[in-house]
């Protein structure tokens, strides 16, 4: 068959809307049920544009060249140094983090023995990290790297904290990519007499690159927006960090205290609009990349 | 080499093991002093009180409450928008609505927090009555929040089917909403299942949104437009000015909460293997 | 088929449209509300005094709810038990700017917040007659206010005792009188010893923001400074003082015995504490009685204080 065949095939299979009608007539609940889920489709929409129509509406007016001067004082309350911090605070995060999570997914990939008992805890623990709510983190934190450790409110005790947290993230995704690299590239790799650590570094690890790189992302999607677990650790001044042991503001927290002091409300919602566009930039580059790994394939 | 790979993979276990040996070493000194069923059974929550009573069973029945709600507001409404998506939406009109629910799962909850509070709570107030800082409007904004999750994770799982299922009712005269509500559904019971699990966990953890909207007054409330104060409201309301017994109740209701999200993640892997042994 | 997709698409579409326009105009007609509460105001008796009152009310330890309910009586202290009182209906919210939304948002409410934080979106009441400013505040005249105290541990110097030097002087008071809150001194000109080096300065966000201030005028004449603020909290700051890791702890409220044995403190300010209602409110004078039995929940709607 080719595909004019198949597309008149398809034609005569088609329902035309006076058939589904009739359809309908003889079947109400089919329709009550098909009504119900446009509906509820339309819901779910309409919640979510309201949403974001209305913060553009409340935030965009009050995006003043104020709101991005390099330094902040309590008349201008620039976001630029909560920006740079929150920039500084997510690398700091995936330095800590990706080793890690890398690690982990290429011994759960490539060297872990199917059925193994320990790989199954091992899971377990990462999805149990996973569902474990912000604020615990932030208690978590401030007990075990600013107390018991004495490092004090600082960005490197925010940053410990946040990489336990993005820690599953980042190896779920990576091993799903990792996965995902087809046996054959492996066997080649051997055929051609590397060791099993030159095809993973090598072969297994390059191909898988783009599902890694996606995963960082969603890992630094997640600590852009954090709040709960960063107020107990990172704590909230207002300058830009001069080292791993000052203390700063994320842009999250820094909305969080704009809004709390209550003399900066609508500075507020300017924040609010550029956490939504790191955001969806952030959105945008995954799906990007999401998009080559399919295309490649 | 292995041995390094080894080391990194055994980080989340040590991770999960940090984590309880803090909490649990600040906390349950605490729940021993106060006594475990004063603990978790007094209705009295008065911390600066002479003498102070720590009870956060309002608390629990406040989350409890608030998980329901969001629950019966998020997750019909997410599944059948994900039957939508998979099933029924025309392409050009998906391009736009998926990353909508994506951009939604990436805002801050904080974020959701002002919205509730400029908008879902005059709305309730206006509308049903009492102050609108309350279970409802919790539970409104916490039913839209849960929404991306739960969206996501169903439509992967009824896509996942396997078309022939479909075509297959088709074929022997079901209409097409019935075939994706008596095939396609069943089918993907526990991907649906696990997204309302993860919902549950997002909705029980949230924080910074509850506590702007749901008035957080210490009572178990007897109608919808009354407030309620959730576990994770307790800790970050009082967190700041406390100290001695008081910090450590607030950690030991951290415990509790911790103890919550351990029983969601294990009754969520109870639901994975039982359907792997199934399907 | 293609005829249900299509018409689907439309409908979608004109519902996206329509969600859009609802956005749009529900942003506006906030706003527009927000003015028009004024105009309203000027008719009296558009108010329901038969409602009954949203009570707002701030966390347990809040050093702003301490003072509160010392002051007004709703605390009630008998020997060794001190029993705070306020009605379990009470919405409690952890800042300022929570309390004025809600106020500001709803008729019925009623709420209290530091008086440099007041502005005009929400109504303060007058308390026994006087009027919350800080002059009444001064002489002593309005009777809900609190000190703000700095507090550190042994002998100041450099530039901690800088700093301090400036709070305490003529420039510094004319900061803290500049941000609503009330003086403690009168203060000779400040001359600053111009010593470098940093140090940090944490605790109440009470506190903070006239702190913030504070610095950044301190920092305007000795630029070789270094000051940090952290905003946490009362006890904490106290803490942090005790423990070495700030120079200078901030506190909203007098220190505990504990604290007031291990630092030096000093009163850097006096805040008043404005009691608000809702610019529709038509109330404008409430007795500290009054407030009290609101606040203990024995009075529950407005028609019962306003006469």
């Amino acid at each position: 068959m080719d595909d004019k065949e198949i597309k008149e095939i398809a034609a005569i299979n088609k329902i035309t809307f006076a058939q589904r009608m009739r359809e309908y007539k003889r079947k109400p609940l089919s329709l009550v049920m098909f009504i119900l889920v446009v509906l509820a489709a339309a819901l779910s929409v309409l919640a979510l544009v309201f949403l974001i129509v209305y913060i553009l509406v409340m935030g965009v007016p009050n995006l003043t060249p104020d709101l991005f001067a390099w330094e902040y004082n309590s008349d201008n309350v620039s976001c630029m140094p909560a920006i740079i911090n929150t920039v500084v605070i997510t690398l700091l995060t995936l330095v800590i983090a990706v080793p890690f999570g890398i690690g982990a997914a290429i011994y759960l990939s490539e060297y872990a023995k199917r059925g193994n008992k320990l790989v199954k805890v091992i899971r377990t623990m990462a999805e149990t990290l996973s569902g474990i709510p912000s604020i615990v983190y932030g208690l978590f934190g401030m007990l075990c790297f600013v107390t018991a450790f004495s490092w004090g409110y600082s960005i490197l005790a925010g940053a410990f904290t946040l990489a336990i947290m993005v820690l599953p993230t980042i190896m779920r995704t990576t091993e799903e990519a990792l996965i995902a690299v087809p046996d054959s590239y492996r066997e080649g790799s051997f055929g051609l007499g590397a060791g099993k650590l030159r095809t993973v570094v090598k072969t297994v690890l390059p191909s898988a690159m783009p599902g890694i790189l996606a995963g960082v992302i969603l890992a630094i999607g997640r600590i852009v927006g954090e709040t709960a677990a960063l107020i107990y650790t990172a704590g909230s001044t207002t300058g830009l960090v001069d080292g791993v042991m000052d203390s700063g503001r994320t842009l999250a927290i820094h909305m969080y205290m704009l809004a709390n002091e209550g003399l900066h409300t609508n500075q507020a919602w300017g924040t609010a609009v550029v956490l939504l566009v790191l955001v969806l930039g952030i959105n945008t580059l995954s799906s990007f990349i999401a998009k080559k790994l399919s295309s490649k394939k | 080499m292995q041995g390094v790979f080894f080391l990194t993979a055994i980080t989340s276990i040590a991770a999960v093991a940090l984590i309880c040996i803090f909490l649990f070493y600040n906390g349950v000194p605490a729940i021993a002093e106060i006594g475990f069923f004063d603990f978790v059974g007094g209705q009295q929550w008065a911390p600066t009180n002479q003498p102070p009573s720590y009870g956060i069973f309002c608390m629990i029945v406040g989350s409890i409450y608030v998980t329901a709600g969001a629950i019966i507001i998020g997750v019909p409404i997410g599944i059948l928008t994900a039957v939508f998506l998979a099933r029924f939406c025309p392409a050009p009109l998906y391009k736009i609505i998926k990353p909508a629910t994506e951009l939604l799962a990436g805002i801050p909850s904080i974020v959701y927090g002002f919205f509730g509070l400029m908008v879902v709570v005059p709305f309730i107030r206006d509308t049903f009555g009492g102050n609108g800082s309350s279970l409802l409007a919790a539970s409104v904004v916490l039913g839209i929040m849960i929404l991306p999750t739960i969206i996501g994770v169903s439509e992967s799982a009824i896509r996942a089917v396997p078309e022939p299922y479909y075509e297959g009712s088709l074929a022997l005269g079901a209409t097409r909403e019935r075939s994706v509500f008596r095939v396609m559904l069943p089918a993907s019971k526990s991907g649906i299942l696990a997204g309302v699990v993860l919902g549950i966990g997002r909705a029980i953890g949230e924080t910074m949104a509850v506590i702007l909207i749901a008035g957080n007054q210490v009572q178990i409330p007897t109608s919808l437009t009354e407030g309620v104060r959730t576990l994770t409201a307790n800790i970050v309301l009082e967190m700041g000015y406390s100290t001695g017994l008081h910090r450590q109740a607030l950690i030991a209701t951290g415990v509790v909460l911790f103890v919550f999200i351990l029983l969601i993640t294990l009754s969520m892997q109870a639901i994975k293997s039982r359907s792997e042994k199934n399907g | 088929m293609k005829k249900t997709s299509k018409v689907l698409t439309l409908a979608v579409a004109a519902l996206m449209a329509v969600s859009a326009f609802a956005g749009c105009g529900n942003g506006g007609s906030s706003s527009a509300s927000g003015e028009s509460s004024g105009s309203s105001q000027a008719q009296a008796g558009s108010f329901d005094t038969s409602k009954e009152i949203t009570v707002v009310t701030r966390e347990q330890g809040s050093g702003t709810r301490d003072a509160f309910v010392e002051l007004t009586g709703v605390l009630v202290e008998d020997g060794d038990t001190k029993t705070d009182n306020t009605t379990a209906s009470a919405v409690t919210v952890n800042g300022t700017e929570a309390v004025i939304t809600n106020v500001k948002g709803n008729d019925a409410a009623i709420g209290y917040i530091s008086l440099g934080s007041l502005n005009d979106t929400v109504k303060a009441v007058d308390i026994d007659g006087v009027e919350v400013t800080a002059d009444n505040v001064k002489s002593g005249e309005y009777k809900i206010s609190r000190p703000f105290n700095i507090a550190y541990k042994g002998e100041l110097e450099g530039v901690a005792k800088d700093f301090v030097d400036f709070i305490m002087s003529a420039d510094g008071q004319a900061v803290v009188a500049e941000e609503g809150y009330v003086t403690v001194t009168e203060g000779e000109v400040f001359k600053s010893a111009n010593p470098s080096g940093k140090i940090s300065v944490a605790g109440s966000s009470s506190v903070s923001p006239v702190m913030e201030k504070l610095i950044e005028a301190y920092k305007a004449i000795n630029s070789g400074a270094d000051i940090e603020l952290q905003t946490t909290d009362s006890s904490a700051g106290m803490t942090a003082a005790m423990e070495g890791t700030c120079e200078i702890g901030m506190a909203s409220r007098e220190l505990k015995d504990e604290e007031a044995s291990a630092l030096e403190s000093m009163t850097i300010a006096n805040d008043g504490i404005a009691v608000i209602v809702n610019t529709n409110n038509t109330v404008e004078d409430l007795t500290l009685d009054q407030v009290k039995s609101i606040y203990t929940g024995e009075t529950t709607v407005w028609s019962d204080v306003i006469k």
